[in-house]
């Protein structure tokens, strides 16, 4: 193979080691996540049996409790081509849940294979709108971007364009906690703004009401496609995102500027945010050096946040790949300090960063945190105990540092733990 | 042949079968032929949740891409994963087997020529993925690790007259390590010795020794009976209930020569871990047993041996029993479903899939009891099995246990503290006319029906508490009487709630 990359040794330890553990969660996950959440929306999973159990399961356990249907695809049904035979089947049974407004068809590695023709789908049945979502894992690479995909598909569909463009309102897009939108949605208002809509989320209504926005705003750096949407629609989009000092200060100034709003409201407001966050890094910095690696797609927003709050970030990975929305946040984090950002990472590759930067607290996948673990340095599962507390603003960069700092106070913990276990 | 609809799926594929079988045991490395997603769900994501472990650490993928699935096939990717991982020094005294996943199988990979260009012992299992379930995976993927692995080198080895095998579990075996010391507590309590826990508790390179026993205990009914018959040797299952557990043991005293000891166990144990049964079925508890009805959804040993301990033996009304895999009659989740929404029972024994069903529906007043997967829990400690002797009181403890909850939940607080908290308008404290509002007889009949879908037991307090939320909104709507419109939306509150 021409690609391969040449395996490390402990004679060269410099030389990044191979990547033969990729770290995601099935890529598909990411779109079933914004899928199931939708009110009114029952998926059709078209997809082999285990695929099938494992994407359910993960699902009714981190998306939501929503019953999940399925057309039977083995030997059979595969080889003599009744696999859209099968999944408009499915279709049927899901027409007739209650309420239901939304089909969506995820097609996943073995269907895909096979062939999907999306015209030989329904658009409609009843009143749902059956919405075709390929992702399957060997195309897709992560479940950040596999989000993307899931959104711009429900935007290309359902997005209204009709009617007058709300110039003073904008489209945000990132899954983030609940209490985020509500931070944003104030500041926004100070500053003039008359509307805002996050997506995904649990409303389909405001997919249809994201068309006519002044302004797309992705919160995290992998929303491709769905931007691709936008710029289809001459809607300008909003790099950047409200995260920590300079972020923050950054992003409001570039939305009030494409929106059109009062600038010189903007720059108060914007100026007020900085002061605050500011004021809150000297009252509680963090000190300590901390590895940044997960597979949300959102590993070096939260690096620049810490380093930002006084930490020292030597090490970043990420699940997705480079990409020039991505781009600036490197560049910050390579003038501040960090020395490696690694995208489309292995666990290798984390791993020997542990040993070469030993951290005093890691974030990362499970397989990673429990790598740390057992040399007794506190870690934790970054989609959990990261990517789940309020982020944005100066409110969200208030309970993340918090709670940053609490865990590095914890290490004797860990090292007792080690300790103990090692004997 | 009109196209079969799966809703909310309940068993896996052989290829997770394969996984979940090899790599319990740590002298194995698997490379899986598999896109990302086929190699993280079952290495990490799943069990995290089934087995509580951070990531199975024996499971390297052959990363599939565009380029492999475009044509390119995935035997170089094989070859590299190997070669490269043979560098790190993690395959050295390891057996490497190279599995197939759905996908590979989809676009024809196979690597049994393959294998042999690779290190010496290193094989192919292809897991017939698109075919097999995680049951008949399970039992094929057993018999081939002991056709391969272990039957050609077992000729020298002799049969101990009182060695016995436990076969299973694997990963992904609901309440594993609860049934498992209760099983070997009981071999051991009959006169047996264990000679090996097969594959959970072994390596591979020991498999020849499987040989050595003179039963074979087959832990899940699901699979292993395979391999049970393959080893030649009488064969046992797991039991369930008071007298399946004094029949195993006398079985097994009689099969190893030891019943004198059986028996005397037998005897011990009635007096002794059986007692709690004995007392709660004298004392006041026994007495709700025939009064609740159960819904059953769990593994095939798991339905049966609890319909039959619980039904049969206490004398609980059993609604339904849904095996995994299902035998004939038994309820698919459509099926499962639809009772549920129709009429849930007071205990159901089951799935993530019965919990959302519940949810669905609105049952708040059922109590829902883990028996299967999916499903995430974490059921690592020793002390909750649902087999055998201690199984038998560990049962009939939860099932109190959580109706005292219920009790506990539904007796009436002040309502000056949920005023308090703005809670629910259910409950106005202040409201001296309380249950005196006139109801007209339609929406009372409308209630009545309602109440007739709960369990008995939780219908007193549900009553009660319907009654006042109803009143509640009539009263903050100054209606003079309670009418069919106010109990729907007293109704569809309180599902709600």
């Amino acid at each position: 193979m021409a690609d391969i990359i040449p395996l490390a040794n402990s004679a060269t330890s410099s030389s990044q080691p191979c990547k033969l553990h990729p770290q995601s969660m099935c890529p598909a996950f990411g779109s079933l996540r914004v899928l199931t959440r939708i009110e009114g929306s029952h998926p059709v999973m078209a997809t082999d049996t285990g695929c099938l159990y494992g994407l359910t399961f993960v699902t009714h356990f981190y998306g939501a409790s929503k019953s999940i249907l399925a057309p039977q695809l083995g030997t059979a049904e595969l080889m003599s081509g009744q696999v859209v035979e099968g999944t408009r089947a499915a279709i049927e049974v899901a027409a007739k849940e209650p309420g239901v407004r939304l089909i969506p068809v995820v097609s996943l590695c073995v269907a895909e294979t096979a062939g999907m023709p999306e015209e030989l789908l329904p658009r409609k049945i009843g009143d749902a709108e059956v919405v075709l979502v390929r992702v399957p894992a060997y195309a897709i690479h992560s479940h950040p971007e596999a989000k993307d995909i899931a959104v711009a598909a429900l935007l290309n569909r359902l997005a209204e364009r009709e009617g007058p463009v709300n110039e003073k309102s904008v489209v945000l897009l990132g899954e983030v906690f609940p209490a985020d939108p509500l931070l944003i949605d104030a500041v926004l208002r100070r500053m003039g703004v008359t509307e805002t809509i996050f997506l995904p989320g649990r409303s389909l209504d405001d997919f249809r009401r994201a068309g006519r926005a002044g302004a797309l705003a992705p919160l995290h750096p992998f929303y491709k496609e769905s931007m691709n949407v936008a710029r289809t629609w001459g809607m300008p989009v909003v790099g950047g995102a409200p995260v920590g000092i300079s972020g923050t200060y950054a992003w409001l100034k570039s939305l009030g500027s494409i929106l059109g709003l009062d600038p010189v409201l903007v720059q108060q407001v914007a100026d007020e945010e900085r002061e605050k966050a500011t004021a809150l890094v000297a009252a509680r910095p963090l000190s300590g050096k901390v590895m940044v690696t997960g597979y949300e797609g959102t590993e070096l927003a939260y690096a620049r946040m810490l380093v930002e709050a006084g930490a020292e970030v030597p090490y970043v990975s990420t699940s997705i790949g480079q990409d020039p929305l991505v781009l600036p946040d490197e560049l910050w984090l390579k003038a501040h300090g960090t020395k490696e950002v690694i995208y489309r990472k292995a666990l290798e590759e984390d791993i020997a960063a542990i040993d070469r930067y030993t951290p005093d607290l890691v974030f990362g996948t499970t397989p990673l945190a429990s790598a740390a673990k057992e040399r007794g340095i506190p870690a934790m599962y970054f989609t959990n105990q990261l990517a789940s507390r309020p982020f944005f603003l100066m409110g969200g960069m208030a309970a993340t540092i918090d709670f940053v700092a609490s865990v590095l106070t914890k290490g004797d913990k860990y090292r007792w733990m080690q300790e103990f276990f090692a004997e | 042949m009109p196209p079969v609809v799966i809703r909310d799926l309940s068993d896996t594929s052989g290829y997770w079968a394969a996984i979940w079988t090899m790599c319990p045991m740590p002298d194995v490395h698997v490379i899986c032929d598999a896109p990302v997603g086929c190699f993280n769900l079952v290495g990490t994501a799943v069990p995290d949740y089934t087995d509580a472990i951070p990531h199975i650490e024996n499971l390297t993928p052959a990363t599939m891409t565009e380029q492999e699935v475009g044509g390119k096939g995935t035997a170089d990717k094989v070859k590299w994963t190997y070669e490269n991982l043979a560098a790190t020094g993690v395959l050295d005294n390891k057996h490497v087997i190279v599995v197939s996943t759905a996908e590979s199988e989809m676009i024809g990979s196979d690597h049994s020529s393959l294998v042999r260009q690779l290190g010496v012992g290193t094989r192919f299992y292809y897991s017939n993925s698109l075919a097999e379930d995680e049951w008949a995976g399970r039992d094929r993927v057993l018999r081939w690790l002991w056709s391969e692995y272990g039957e050609p080198h077992a000729g020298a080895i002799a049969t101990i007259p009182t060695a016995v095998n436990i076969i299973g579990p694997t990963y992904g075996c609901f309440n594993a390590p609860s049934e498992l010391a209760e099983i070997t507590r009981m071999i051991e309590g009959a006169g047996g010795t264990i000679n090996m826990v097969y594959p959970y508790a072994t390596t591979l390179s020991e498999t020849p020794r499987l040989a050595a026993a003179a039963v074979n205990v087959v832990l899940y009914k699901e699979f292993g009976t395979g391999l049970a018959n393959d080893l030649g040797k009488p064969v046992l299952y797991s039991p369930f209930g008071m007298q399946d557990s004094v029949t195993f043991v006398r079985q097994l005293g009689q099969l190893l020569g030891t019943s004198d000891k059986a028996e005397a166990f037998i005897r011990n144990e009635k007096r002794t871990t059986l007692q709690a049964v004995w007392d709660l079925w004298r004392g006041p508890q026994g007495d709700w047993f025939s009064s609740l009805d159960i819904g059953i959804v769990a593994g095939l040993s798991h339905a049966e041996g609890l319909a039959h301990y619980l039904g049969d033996e206490l004398g609980m009304k059993v609604s339904f029993a849904s095996a995994r895999p299902r035998r004939a009659g038994d309820y698919d989740n459509e099926a499962i479903r639809q009772h549920i929404h129709k009429r849930a029972p007071s205990f159901i024994f089951g799935t993530m899939n019965e919990r959302i069903y519940l949810r669905e529906s609105g049952a708040k007043y059922t109590n829902f009891i883990p028996a299967g997967f999916p499903g995430p829990g974490v059921r690592r400690a020793v002390g909750t099995p649902y087999m055998g002797y201690r199984g038998c009181v560990y049962l009939v403890q939860e099932i109190m246990n959580r109706l005292y909850d219920g009790l506990l939940n539904f007796l009436p607080v002040d309502g000056a503290y949920a005023n308090q908290r703005n809670a629910t308008p259910a409950a106005p404290a202040s409201d001296s006319n309380q249950g005196n509002l006139p109801w007209n007889s339609d929406a009372r009949a409308i209630l009545d029906k309602e109440l007739e879908k709960l369990p008995y037991l939780p219908r007193i307090s549900a009553s009660r508490q319907l009654q006042m939320i109803i009143e509640g909104i009539a009263r903050q709507r100054n209606a003079p009487e309670v009418t069919v419109e106010l109990v729907e939306l007293g109704l569809a509150q309180n599902r709600q709630g």
